[in-house]
């Protein structure tokens, strides 16, 4: 919602008399209450004495912000030009959200086609990143080694982390907090970081009897809305598995709502307890997404299971995966479709949350090449899956491609979806080490690498 | 960003009745208010302009002219009003510029804490530059400002001063040749010894004066002539409210050694603690002593190491100055280290007073040990181990230099740095702990650069030299990400 809709036709209309004068460190500004107003009502622009003994340049460029609703390109330029990040704090010291500092977050919606490939994030140490997470508003999380860095929205401040952990393999920075929870593939129990304050809040850990020793986290997701913490954990000795659902309410303290998907091995049934790796919530249809897959002499075997939190019990839907099993799979609730790419073809399949009951779900959305006799080449490995509102990012090695709806004028509702792909980024953008995970939050792609330490980061620009 | 936005807002905005000022600035006009130029203290000269009567509104009301830079003005006026400085600032302005013109303005203190590195990490630090005096640039020995990160850097001859804002502030030439221990006893003055000049020496750095020497002599043993200094223990004066002994450890050539207690305000002997003969490496003279004011009404931590063919071996004992007696000794090999890390003596240790502990490093396995100063007995040692598969294996402890700041452990391991540094973990009952984790600071290129020989922390910065490289490398914490544009 950009405040400032309408704050620029009505200066022209403005009575003499409704002209705010004000002095900022000595400067003289004219402007109207409206004008100010656009900056909210909590903003303490709204309510300005006469005089403000602030530096009038940068008061100058956020008034042109609540004028127009960009920041002028001589703000930047010339005697007077200020710096991005002085905005940021005197945006912050007047009340206004400094989001609204940043062209990305002005306009409307997520552009992926528009994504170019901006900055490179360093990591302090030595350690590669392993695994990174997003927050809807824009900050950063990235663990490297037994540390995570977090960055604020801006990208522009960083602060890092120790944990006891080994190393971090699964991180999430949680709703409206400064928290993050984090667990290790070998290491067991969940930890909660407060990150503000370099501190641990609380392990959660979970056992599959009592006297049993705690389990290691394999996934994470949160499902803001409904402020439930899931985590996926398999026993150190890898015979049980379960997926537990945490309170995250501001005074649940973290308390296990409930346990879903407990598996246990009994016998030589390697295949009866996989444990979920990928965890992913969808928020219109109240479900939670769990895969996992499991390399055995026969082959890649998987399974997806989709979970009615509320019914708990059996999931709703359960696939098994047996030829050409998910290399990574993820799930669209904007597209109610489940994505995956195989392992063997390397194709992009896509399966309707609505047919799933269907004989062969899976519809392929087209190769990156088409090779089907060449079934068995594991041209998938390592490919990782993810979606964006409407979009579907696949990665390929070091390359990114994007799958996107196109909406044909002719379609009949019950006709399938039209996908097309493009591969993200000019010519000099192509390629890099493989890419580990993708995120997005803030208008913003995050790309982490194998052994790079530092995070890729990917941004909308309106220049060039 | 957000600190200190509470008390801006009552500041800033305070209603009209808070009294206006306008200044002319060579030309540019400035409006602040009295309470905002007040912020630099009641010395600082822009408190003495605001207590100038007078105010704005009044007709005859002429601005006060200060004949400086206006745009220097304007970014130190932003520091009075948001406690930050402009990163503007920083684009136009060296950080010389900017503290030289507070400087005149009065508003030193302002600066100081704006322009400090923030705390140290040692997860998070990077190297951000190498001071390198301007001749014989090899650094023999450096002390560490204690609190406000200044470095005093001998090399050979020479001493050279860099302020806390690193800035050269002077060097001095000595009459010893190659200075091999420096400590700053007083905030101008200098203590120095040299393994090849007997004595230890007084030198006002800012002046370039030499201010007195002292020699370890015994009326009733004349053997005891031409002692060398071999370690120097001096916390600084000022900073800690320190006006404590100094302690300097001799060694005479036929290697007999002591520790001499030294009144600071007199510079004249106290006491002579620890005398031996030396003929032994339980007997070596001190290579480190680190004063413990903190620890049981006030200590010296005393340790010397040794390597041969065969290994090292050293000695550190804790001596009770006020009585010259050693409250507590360990030697190794040997002494109460338990069997099976018999032969992995130590290559290196450090004190810290206020985490009460001790911590070395064993030069076989390169282990870093802690010791609990409460509870020092037979074997006191901890060892500790990481957690992380990858970075259990340390790669032996020869040349090791271990130095312990704020909590954290820093480590060289020839070239590479490392650091300890803890972390916090629930057990089962919920009960939290410390533990403490092991991480590469720098990035493979940096051990390129030669040995670590000399590492010390002080004001939140790390200061490193290495073998044959000019200068000393400082190492500080960040807070700014530090993006690299790709476009």
């Amino acid at each position: 919602m950009p405040p400032f809709a309408g704050a620029a036709g009505l200066a022209a209309t403005t009575p003499a008399a409704a002209i705010v004068t004000l002095n900022v460190g000595g400067r003289i500004f004219q402007t109207t209450p409206q004008t100010l107003a656009a900056a909210g009502p909590s903003s303490l622009l709204s309510s300005l004495p006469p005089f403000i003994d602030r530096d009038p340049d940068l008061f100058a460029a956020i008034l042109a912000l609540l004028r127009t609703g960009r920041l002028p390109s001589s703000s930047f330029s010339g005697e007077a030009s200020v710096d991005i990040s002085d905005l940021f704090a005197e945006a912050e010291f007047y009340g206004l959200d400094p989001r609204l500092l940043l062209p990305s977050f002005s306009s409307s919606s997520f552009s992926p086609l528009s994504l170019r490939r901006s900055l490179l994030l360093p990591l302090p140490g030595r350690d590669p990143v392993s695994v990174l997470s997003a927050a809807p508003s824009g900050e950063l999380i990235a663990a490297h080694g037994s540390k995570i860095t977090s960055f604020d929205f801006t990208l522009r401040n960083r602060r890092t982390t120790l944990t006891s952990l080994p190393a971090v393999d699964s991180v999430l920075s949680l709703p409206y907090s400064h928290l993050a929870a984090a667990g290790a593939a070998d290491f067991p129990g969940l930890q909660l970081l407060d990150l503000s304050s370099r501190s641990l809040r609380k392990t959660l850990h979970w056992r599959p009897h009592p006297s049993a020793p705690g389990a290691t986290v394999q996934a994470i997701a949160a499902a803001a809305d409904r402020q439930i913490l899931f985590s996926s954990y398999e026993t150190g000795r890898r015979n049980a598995s379960a997926i537990l659902a945490f309170d995250l309410a501001p005074n649940g303290e973290f308390r296990p709502v409930s346990e879903i998907a407990r598996r246990e091995i009994y016998g030589a049934e390697l295949d009866s307890a996989i444990p979920a790796t990928k965890l992913r919530w969808v928020p219109y249809l109240n479900i939670l997404m769990a895969a996992g897959s499991h390399w055995g002499p026969s082959g890649v075997l998987g399974e997806i299971r989709l979970w009615d939190i509320r019914s708990g019990g059996d999931p709703a839907w359960e696939l098994k995966e047996k030829t050409d099993c998910f290399a990574d799979v993820t799930v669209s609730d904007e597209l109610s479709a489940v994505f995956k790419v195989g392992v063997n073809s390397g194709d992009v399949f896509m399966a309707d949350l609505r047919k799933l009951n269907a004989a062969e779900p899976w519809v392929g959305l087209g190769g990156w090449r088409w090779n089907g006799e060449n079934l068995g080449n594991k041209e998938g490995k390592g490919c990782k899956i993810e979606c964006e509102g409407r979009h579907v990012f696949c990665s390929r090695g070091g390359e990114v491609e994007l799958w996107s709806e196109v909406t044909m004028a002719a379609a009949a509702a019950a006709e399938e979806k039209v996908m097309r792909r493009n591969v993200m980024g000019r010519a000099k953008d192509v390629g890099g080490a493989r890419i580990l995970q993708m995120v997005f939050g803030g208008k913003r792609m995050a790309v982490a690498r194998s052994e790079v330490s530092g995070v890729e980061v990917w941004e909308s620009s309106d220049r060039g | 960003m957000a600190a200190g936005g509470a008390s801006d807002y009552t500041t800033a905005l305070r209603p009209s009745g808070e009294r206006r000022i306008k200044l002319n600035v060579g030309g540019k006009i400035f409006e602040t208010t009295a309470s905002t130029l007040r912020v630099g203290g009641p010395d600082s000269l822009l408190s003495a302009l605001s207590a100038r009567s007078g105010t704005v509104e009044e007709d005859s009301y002429e601005p006060i002219f200060i004949d400086r830079d206006p745009d220097m003005f304007s970014v130190l006026l932003s520091l009075l009003r948001s406690g930050s400085l402009p990163s503007s600032g920083f684009r136009r302005f060296s950080k010389q510029d900017l503290s030289d013109e507070a400087l005149y303005y009065g508003i030193e203190s302002c600066i100081r804490s704006a322009l400090s590195p923030p705390p140290l990490l040692g997860i998070d630090s990077t190297l951000v530059s190498t001071l390198v005096p301007a001749a014989d640039a090899v650094s023999t020995a450096f002390h560490a400002g204690s609190d406000d990160g200044s470095l005093w850097i001998a090399h050979g001859g020479q001493i050279s001063a860099y302020d806390w804002n690193l800035t050269h502030s002077g060097t001095v030439r000595t009459h010893l040749d190659d200075i091999t221990s420096l400590r700053r006893v007083w905030p101008e003055t200098a203590a120095i010894g040299s393994l090849e000049t007997p004595g230890l020496h007084y030198y006002n750095v800012s002046s370039g004066r030499h201010v007195g020497s002292i020699n370890w002599m015994d009326s009733s043993d004349h053997r005891v002539y031409k002692a060398r200094v071999t370690a120097i223990a001096a916390i600084e004066s000022g900073f800690d409210g320190g006006s404590g002994p100094i302690f300097a450890a001799f060694e005479c050539p036929h290697r007999e050694n002591c520790i001499l207690m030294i009144d600071r305000s007199t510079l004249q002997i106290v006491s002579e603690i620890g005398r031996q003969p030396g003929s032994s490496t339980k007997t070596a003279a001190p290579g480190k002593l680190v004063d413990l004011p903190d620890v049981g009404g006030g200590v010296l931590f005393v340790s010397a190491v040794s390597s041969g063919a065969f290994g090292y071996s050293g000695y550190m004992r804790l001596w009770d100055p006020r009585t010259g007696t050693a409250v507590w000794e360990t030697n190794e090999p040997g002494g109460g280290t338990r069997s099976d890390r018999f032969g992995d003596s130590f290559a290196d240790v450090d004190a810290d007073g206020k985490e009460m502990a001790i911590y070395k490093v064993c030069w076989k396995s390169g282990d870093l040990a802690i010791a609990d100063m409460r509870k020092l007995g037979e074997d006191p040692w901890m060892y500790l181990e990481e957690r992380s598969a990858s970075l259990r294996s340390s790669g032996g402890g020869q040349n090791s230099i271990v130095h312990c700041y704020k909590g954290q452990v820093f480590l060289s391991r020839e070239g590479g740095l490392e650091v300890w540094s803890t972390a916090e973990e629930e057990d089962d009952q919920g009960v939290k702990k410390k533990i403490f984790r092991r991480n590469l600071v720098d990035r493979p290129g940096d051990a390129r650069r030669g040995m670590i020989r000399g590492l010390e922390a002080g004001g939140d910065r790390l200061f490193v030299s290495r073998v044959g490289l000019e200068g000393i490398e400082v190492w500080e914490s960040s807070e700014l990400s530090g993006g690299i544009p790709l476009l």
